[in-house]
Parts: C-alpha cells; structure tokens; sequence
C-alpha cells in the first residue's frame, strides 16, 4: 500500500503527486481561488434550472451532483469559485459542497489538460499489459503519472478498475473508453488527439463491445418472441 | 415523688431531680471549689520551683484566679463537681512531676493569638 | 488529525446546534478527513462546545492543554456571570488560580452547552486586577493604602456629604452586595441607586411587576413556541444559550421566527420584518400583514431585548410589546373558560377564528443583557443614571460600573467617586478611592438570571490581594460611619434579601410572574413616540460579541478571538 505524503522535498514524485492529488485540503493558488471568475453560460443556466426542476422544493441540494458536473464540463475542471456558485445556487451551505467533490474521484479540483488520459492499471488490466501503455503515453508525452503536459492539452493519471476488464487493457479519455489497446494503437491515439482529430472509441482490434474476437458463441440466432415454449391454452 | 430525671416547674425556673456525683447542693460545691482553689494556691511557689518555669508566683497567681474566674456562671452542681474532680487530678499530676514544663506553661498560652471576633477585624484580618 | 475517529460528532454539531456549516468530511474511505477544507475558522459563539463532545482528543481547548492534569485540580460548581443566562458551569482550579471553566447540564438554562465567552475568558480573572485599597493623594495619583485607611476617608466624606449620596451598580454584581449598598444609602437618607443598564421605569410601564422585565415563557419553554418575535435583539450574541433553544425550536418544532431590526445572521432562517419601530406599533394594533400570522399562533413569544429599551423611547416600545403581547394572550377571550383540553384547543385551531393561547403560556420576554440588572430590579434599584444627573451627588460609588454610563463630565468636580469592584476598567479611570472587590469566581453570591431565577456563584478561589467580598466591605464602611448594618454573616444578609424579595434566596427556582393586564393598563397611559431610528442591536457580528464587560474585556484569549473575528470576516470564505 501507498503511504499518502504531502510535500516535503521540492520535487514531486509519481507517488507524491497522485496522492497530493487526493489530499482533502484546499489550498489558494493564482489559478485556483475564491476570485477565480467563474459564472453558468446562458445555456448551461438554463439546463441548470431544467436540473434543479427534476426535484420537490426544499430537496434543492439533490442537483449538487449534477450541477457540480455541470460546471466541470463548462470549466474543464471544478475551481473552488465554482464550487461556490454552485452552493449560492441552491442554498446549500458550502461545507456540503466541498463534501460532495471531494467525494467523488470523477471531480477534478485541480486544473486538467484538454484530454484527461486517465488509464485503468488494476488487475485485469495489469495483467493485460496495461504498465506497457502507461510507459508509451510516459515516453511519447514526456509526462510523468499525475502531471500535465506544457501544452496544457494531455494530463496523465492512472486510475482504478473502469468496468471494462473484458476489453483489457484500456483507457479513458474525457468520456469515451479506448479499449483493447496495444502500444500502437496508443500512440496512433494520441498522434490523433494532437492533430485534433478525433479517434474512433471503443474496442481498438476490430470487435463489437466485448463480443467475443473469434466469433459469437452465443446468441447466434434470432432472438425469440414472446410467447416462444409458452402452453398454448395461456 | 416524680421519676429521675422528670422535669417540674419550680419558682419559675425548670427543674429536674438528678443523682449527685459528690455535693447534693450549692453549698457544698461551692466548698469544694474553695478547697481546690487553696490547695493550687498554695502549691503554687513549689510548682514555680520545681518546673522553673519563667513565670513568677504573683503571674501564676493571677492565671489561677483567671482560671477560676472563667467558670463563675456555672450553675449546674454536677458540672462544678466534674470540674473540680477534674481540678483535683491535675493539681496531683502537677505535685506529684508526673507532668513536664510545657504541660503547665499551656495554662498560659503566651503564643496563642487571639482571632478576631468582631466583623471589623475579621474584615482587615481577611477572615471569614 | 491523528485521533479524529470520524464519529462526527462536530460536524453534526456544527451543523445542528450551532448552525454554522463550516466542518465537513472531505475524502472517503480511509483517506476521509475531518475539517474546513478550506483555510476557515469555525467562526461561532458556540464553538467551544466541540472540545467537551469530542471523544476522543481530536479537539482540545488549546488554552488549557497541558496547564493542568485533571486530579490535581479542584472543581467547583458556579454560575456564569458573562451574560444574562446564567449558565451553569464547573470552574476547575488548582493552587489557587482558575484553570478551565466546563459547562454543568442543567436542563432548563443552558442544557450542557456554554458559550466561547463563559468558557475562555477566564484569563481575564488574572490580569487587570485590583488587589489593594487606593486612594488619592494630593497630586491627584492613585497611591496604594490599606484598609483602615481607605474606609475612614470613605467615611469621612460620606459624613461630610450630608445625605447627598448615589451609587451606580454595574453587571457583575451579585445581589448580596446589591442589598447592603442599598441598605447603606438608604440608611444615610438617598434613594439614588442605580444600575447602570437603563430599563424603561416611568411612573407607567416600570419595574413594579416583575413580569415586566423578565423572560417569562423561560428558556426551556421558549423552544415550544411556535411563533417567536425578536424585537430589537440579537440573541445569537446577546444570549448565545437562547438563541441555540430558539435553533432548537426551528428546527424540532417548526417555530417560526421573525424579526424586527437589523438584518443579522442568526443562523436560521427569519422573517425580516423590518427596521422602525413603527412596524411593532402596527403589530400592536393589528395592522401590519404579519398580524394574521401571529394570531394564529398557540404559543407565541415576544422577546423584546434590553439594548433598545436604553433609548429615551423605550417606555414606548415596551408598552407596544406589552400591548401586543396582551392581545396574543387574551386572543379567543370567550374560549378560554371551555376549552381545556389540548383536543379541544386542536379544534379551535382550524377554525376560521383566532388560535387559543394555552392559559398558563406567557408571551411577553425581555431579554437582559446583563447578570445583576434582574437581581437590582428585585430589590428596588432604579433603572439608569438619570437621578444622579439630576441630582448630583457628593459622594457617588460605583459598584462595579464600568460602561460609562456616568463619566467625569456628568458629575460635578468635588464628587468623591468610590470605586468597589474588581478590575481597573473605566470605573477606575475616574475614582477617588478604590476599594477592591471579588470577581464571581472568587465569592458566595447569588444571581438572578433573565428568567427571574436565582442562582449561586461558589467561593472557588479567593480573592487575590488584599481583595474582599463585595457585601463585607458595604457592611465593614457603614461601621465605620456609624450606621451599623444589621448584618454580619452571609446567612444574615440572605434574610435580609429575603426579606425584601422571597424570589431571591428560592435557588433554583423561575417563578412565574402575572400582572400582564395591569401592567399594560399603566402603559397605555404613556404619552410619547417613537423615534425613528431603526431598532438595531449593538452587537452585530462575531467580533463584537467577544469583549462586553471588564472580565472579557482583560482577557487575552478574547483579544484572540477578536483578532481572528476579523480576520475570519475578510477573509473571502
């Protein structure tokens, strides 16, 4: 097991730095403040009312998840002005808010590159030669786990299991899996994201979802209807 | 005859009729007090001899009478008598050197300080 | 953080009693902390509370850590004197020097809670003391003497003054003291003694009934009211205990709280009905929309606070509370001899008609800000300082008096001033002769709480110096003037304040005060008006609650508390 440690030495390991990344404090930074101007477009106000619509007066803090969410997508990743806004909004005291997005691994509180790369290193995956990837996005971006590119545009995280262990091994990129990846078919991933095309997600090698690569052992005809070996007098 | 200890009226003041312990009457205690108060009188010049206490025989004279004095208003003849026996058994400790110099010097309790009594010297003294 | 099991009990806390989100769990799992997560102070009047619930030592007061050790110190019951509650509390001593002060349960005052002022300003016992007579000399310097010769220049003067005596009490005093000054004033042929805190007392509205001026629906009934009416009053840190019972009510009773003055932050949600007093006198007649409201209550309470009744229209703002909360009381005049039963009483409440008000539920409530006002009420002191400007005296004490109600400029040049208490405060500033007196801690004393219930504080350190009791210096000074108080043991004096008000020696006890119908007949009486300044308390924020009277005023963890206050309110979370 990791040991969590906040910084002592200047220089921030892979370790290190995943676990500053999880450490439960707030600290003010130029970029991330109470000033840090953050404000709902138009649109997303709008959707954000649709949101708080869905629930009975007085259950108003049921849409900080979704609103939180919200503002991640607008902003790219949560500051702590928005985490403020989002509490204003609902009446919800603020304390609840930070408790909500510290809760939650998928709330970025720190500022995330344009391409959140986040790969799945657990055991299914492991074993499927998910060290392999990791290393191949290491050389070809120069980043270690944790850390962001200059550019801004790719940031590096290893997280844990995302449901996809049949597709092993794989990686998430903002909301689409890249699954059953080789080392090639990451650097043609990333060579894509760089020119600003956008790859195609999924599975890598040519199959559907998790279906089987030789084939369909199951589920080879038509599905049945109803009524199919039901008693004729029912 | 009304049982021991049962009270009755009597001129005014509430009686009881108790057992004697030595005197039946005020008489006769006020005898006994007398003869102690001689008997420690006149043992007074050996005991400033033989203790050689730093008082003189005119000082210890003078406490004797105070002693004395302190119990003027006793009226009850069983508590005369309780004091005189009491009276009695020191004088034959003092005689016979069965006690020892501090035990007559308490008598006159020079390092004792007198506390205050009154509200305004207890408020000055800091005291209750 | 290395003891923090998770229970949560703070946060629960926080968020419950308090009313101030700040503590949260951030994280999950193992990695779940507990704390502000943001660089925040828990910035509440009840904060201190989190050290007794903790559990384990997570939270710790951290002026008492590792002062003391729990057998070597002594603990003595008492009561607080800081504000009006009269919270219980144990004061831990060791060798003669308060170390904590820890709240005792008591059910009907304070619960188990105690606020930051009663349970950290005790350092403000220590420092700023006086500890030795004092008197003038000729250059006009305070120069230290013993007591002989402070009392017979007191008593001099006194002789000399000829009957033109006053004394002014401050909000620290107990009510021993209270009675032997009275005593001697009146022994010498003045009636001027005052408290400090002005109460309204005209020949009308005025101190004769007790229930006037006292917080009558008590603080344990005041969480079953349903409708509470602040009037001019910020409890939250006038009366923190009171204002976590009214918390208390909002949110297990479903009270509904409104407000007239300044907008504040009372840590639950309020019905601002504005600022001017005008809106207390539509209420009063039954104009104002929110009228309707308040009728329909079934227990209703008004809580008038004293910090407005010091203005000069304060005899009219209580005859409007009074008038309004007559008219909540007797609101269903012709059902109140059938219907006793709470079914009944249910019944009547959906009817079109106005609510019933239980008959023995008591809508009027003045909130004190001060320990000894109620206690000075009791034994016939008058309220405020406008006798003495009228009739200025020649010698004047202030027992206590440390608000500048009286300054150098209202009295004329050769009063002598004797100041009697026990901190060099602005009390000090201006006297003549100082006598030295025995903070609360330090002495037996008994003080009224804003209930009217009376109380002792108990003797757990003694006075330092060459300090006495309060009461044993009135009484030690009419000796030597000559008019001898008949009293000398604290037993005697109790007689005599029994003597004057039974309610006084019943420890223990609220009783219930009447006369609400002709109180509010002498009120009606009352000409004037209202003044347009807005009904606005004196204490607003955080900050200001910290420092109020001569003990938290020496205090240096107050001056922290104060400091971070402020920095807490510019800070942007």
């Amino acid at each position: 097991m990791r040991h969590p440690c906040e910084e002592e030495d200047g220089r921030l390991g892979g370790d290190r730095e995943y676990w500053r990344r999880v450490s439960f404090r707030h600290r003010d930074t130029p970029e991330n403040n109470p000033d840090t101007p953050f404000e709902f477009t138009p649109e997303n106000l709008k959707r954000a009312k649709a949101i708080i619509g869905n629930y009975p007066l007085g259950h108003q803090a049921a849409a900080v998840i979704p609103l939180l969410d919200l503002a991640q997508r607008q902003h790219g990743w949560l500051p702590i002005s928005a985490m403020h806004k989002v509490g204003e909004m609902l009446s919800v005291p603020r304390m609840r808010i930070y408790e909500v997005a510290t809760f939650y691994t998928m709330f970025n509180r720190n500022p995330v590159g344009k391409y959140h790369l986040q790969v799945c290193t657990t055991s299914p995956c492991w074993l499927r030669g998910s060290d392999d990837i990791v290393n191949c996005i290491k050389k070809k971006l120069g980043i270690d786990v944790g850390q962001t590119t200059e550019d801004k545009i790719f940031t590096l995280h290893e997280v844990e299991c995302l449901g996809a262990c049949v597709n092993a091994p794989m990686v998430q990129i903002n909301d689409d899996y890249y699954e059953d990846l080789s080392v090639k078919d990451m650097e043609e991933i990333l060579d894509d994201l760089k020119s600003g095309r956008k790859p195609k997600p999924g599975p890598r090698n040519g199959r559907y979802a998790s279906e089987p690569l030789a084939g369909l052992t199951s589920l080879k005809e038509e599905p049945y209807g109803p009524g199919f070996k039901v008693r004729s007098d029912l | 005859m009304a049982a021991p200890g049962a009270g009755v009226r009597l001129g005014g003041e509430f009686m009881r009729k108790v057992k004697p312990i030595f005197s039946s009457n005020e008489a006769e205690a006020r005898q006994r007090v007398i003869s102690l108060y001689k008997a420690w009188y006149r043992q007074i010049p050996y005991i400033v001899h033989e203790f050689d206490i730093p008082k003189s025989v005119r000082q210890c004279r003078e406490k004797l009478k105070e002693e004395f004095v302190k119990n003027k208003d006793l009226k009850d003849v069983r508590i005369i008598d309780a004091k005189v026996i009491k009276g009695q058994m020191d004088l034959v400790e003092t005689k016979k050197m069965w006690r020892q110099k501090h035990h007559v010097m308490n008598y006159f309790q020079d390092t004792r300080n007198k506390q205050p009594t009154d509200f305004l010297s207890k408020f000055y003294a800091g005291r209750e | 953080m290395t003891r923090c099991i998770q229970c949560t009990r703070c946060i629960r806390f926080a968020s419950e009693v308090a009313g101030v989100d700040d503590l949260g769990t951030t994280g999950r799992g193992g990695d779940m902390q507990v704390g502000t997560y943001v660089e925040k102070m828990f910035a509440s009047e009840l904060s201190g509370n989190v050290i007794d619930i903790c559990p384990v030592g997570a939270l710790t007061s951290k002026p008492y850590a590792f002062t003391a050790r729990p057998w070597e110190t002594r603990k003595i019951e008492s009561i607080d004197v800081l504000d009006a509650i009269g919270s219980n509390i144990v004061v831990t001593t060791r060798t003669g020097e308060v170390m904590r002060i820890l709240p005792r349960m008591n059910e009907d005052i304070n619960e188990e809670w105690i606020s930051d002022k009663t349970r950290f300003a005790y350092d403000g016992l220590k420092r700023q003391r006086l500890t030795f007579p004092m008197v003038k000399d000729a250059d006009g310097q305070l120069v230290p003497c013993d007591w002989e010769d402070a009392l017979l220049v007191v008593s001099q003067k006194v002789k000399a003054a000829g009957g033109k005596v006053a004394a002014v009490a401050g909000g620290l005093c107990d009510a021993e003291a209270l009675t032997a000054m009275k005593d001697l004033l009146n022994c010498l042929g003045s009636e001027a003694v005052c408290t400090e805190e002005i109460f309204p007392c005209d020949d009308m509205t005025g101190t004769d009934f007790r229930s006037n001026y006292l917080l009558n629906s008590t603080i344990a009934r005041v969480e079953e009211a349903d409708q509470i009416l602040l009037v001019g009053t910020n409890p939250r840190f006038e009366a923190p205990l009171l204002n976590a019972r009214i918390r208390k009510g909002w949110i297990h009773n479903e009270a509904d709280v409104a407000l007239i003055g300044k907008k504040v932050d009372l840590t639950y949600d309020y019905k601002h009905l504005g600022e001017s007093g005008d809106i207390l006198k539509e209420l009063s007649v039954g104009k104002h929309p929110f009228w309707k409201t308040l009728q329909k209550a079934t227990r209703p309470v008004v809580i008038v606070g004293s910090g407005i009744l010091q203005r000069s229209d304060g005899p009219i703002i209580l005859a409007l509370a009074q008038a309004l909360a007559e008219k909540l009381r007797q609101s269903s005049q012709g059902c109140t001899d059938v219907l006793t039963t709470t079914e009944i009483r249910l019944w009547c409440c959906t009817m079109d008609a106005m609510a019933t008000v239980e008959s023995n539920w008591r809508v009027l409530n003045v909130l004190h800000r001060v320990a000894s006002q109620v206690a000075a009420l009791d034994l016939g002191y008058k309220p405020g300082v406008d006798v003495i400007r009228k009739h200025p005296p020649k010698v004047l004490f202030l027992l206590g008096a440390d608000e500048n109600a009286l300054t150098k400029q209202d009295i004329p040049k050769d009063t002598t001033v004797v100041y009697i208490g026990h901190h060099g405060d602005k009390g000090v500033e201006m006297a003549d002769i100082v006598l030295p007196g025995a903070a609360y801690t330090e002495k037996q004393g008994t003080y009224v709480n804003t209930e009217g219930r009376a109380q002792q504080t108990l003797v757990a350190v003694t006075p330092p110096g060459m300090a006495r009791e309060d009461w044993k210096i009135i009484r030690a000074l009419s000796e030597i003037i000559g008019l001898r108080l008949p009293y000398e043991t604290l037993k005697e004096v109790r007689e005599r304040m029994r003597e004057i008000s039974p309610t006084l020696t019943r420890y223990g006890n609220a009783e219930e005060a009447n006369y609400f119908k002709q109180a509010l007949q002498l009120a009606q009486s009352l000409k004037g008006s209202l003044a347009p300044d807005s009904l606005s308390p004196r204490l607003l924020t955080l900050k200001d609650f910290y420092m109020t009277d001569s003990i938290s005023r020496s205090s240096r963890i107050m001056a922290r508390c104060v400091q971070a206050a402020t920095q807490a309110m510019q800070s942007k979370y």
